[in-house]
């Protein structure tokens, strides 16, 4: 049996990568956003998109609107191929229940 | 090790909820924007009418337009990936314009200040229906205008122009301002 991306599987990081997949490739998700989404706490936060960054599947940038500091989250190539593998590798451990073979029903 | 199926179903379900929920900061990101600039013209429109009430026509017709205007390039740059945004956006504020007018035909002869109703309401009627469908603060929005309007009919009638620019145009602003704060 295939075995999900341990760095998406998650629930944290699952919730971003989920929340940044429903991005159009090359747009970015300003942080405070992304943190109400997910539902969690800044430190929490920066430490999965750290993690996630460190295996290449999450772009963090940081610049300026005016005075205020601004963090950008998108999700790389690398990471969108990553998070519809993981979501095929799902889909994959449901199916054998769909074939059960003692369901009359199918 | 392998998650269970059940494990994977919960995954499954999370990722689902997350992408409703990222799907309703964008649309409310991208609706704030169209509120503060229809509220503003709500406001400029009965401002002005309360001090040019002989003009309401073009006083009006200017607002639609320059609202209309700035408002499709606004459409069109919060919503690049829908395809044919500026006439979808067209289409839905033609088609409320269209409604407000039949309306007056229909009932004519009206008075401005029942006539002046009939846009106002709508747009709050159409709130409450897609905040009973889609988002709750949209739903907040729709009672906050429906009472805001009903109020100022009913009970501010004798100032009643300066009470729709400021109660109107403002909870438009406001709550534009309000979905940009998630």
């Amino acid at each position: 049996m295939q075995s999900p991306d341990e760095i998406i599987h998650q629930p944290v990081r699952l919730k971003i990568m989920a929340a940044l997949n429903t991005l159009e490739a090359g747009r970015w998700l300003e942080f405070v956003v992304l943190r109400s989404i997910v539902d969690t706490t800044d430190g929490n936060l920066g430490a999965h998109l750290s993690t996630l960054e460190t295996a290449g599947y999450v772009k963090i940038a940081k610049d300026f609107t005016g005075k205020k500091p601004r963090t950008r989250v998108a999700l790389s190539t690398r990471g969108r191929e990553a998070f519809g593998q993981y979501v095929a590798t799902l889909h994959a451990i449901l199916a054998p229940q769909d074939l059960d073979p003692a369901d009359p029903n199918p | 090790m392998s998650p269970s199926a059940e494990e994977a179903a919960r995954a499954l379900r999370e990722i689902a909820a997350v992408r409703a929920r990222a799907a309703g900061f964008q649309d409310y990101s991208a609706e704030s924007s169209q509120l503060v600039l229809w509220g503003v013209g709500y406001a400029l429109g009965f401002g002005f009418t309360g001090l040019f009430p002989s003009l309401i026509l073009p006083i009006w017709l200017a607002v639609v337009v320059c609202a209309l205007s700035i408002g499709t390039v606004i459409a069109c740059r919060t919503n690049r990936e829908i395809p044919g945004i500026a006439w979808r956006y067209l289409t839905l504020i033609g088609a409320i314009l269209i409604f407000c007018i039949l309306l007056h035909a229909i009932m004519w002869p009206i008075s401005a200040e029942q006539g002046a109703m009939i846009g106002p309401l709508f747009v709050a009627a159409l709130y409450v229906i897609r905040g009973v469908h889609l988002r709750p603060r949209y739903l907040a929005l729709g009672v906050l205008l429906t009472a805001a309007s009903l109020s100022g009919f009913y009970l501010f009638h004798f100032v009643f122009w300066w009470w729709m620019a400021v109660t109107f145009g403002g909870s438009l602003i406001a709550a534009g301002l309000w979905l940009r704060q998630q």
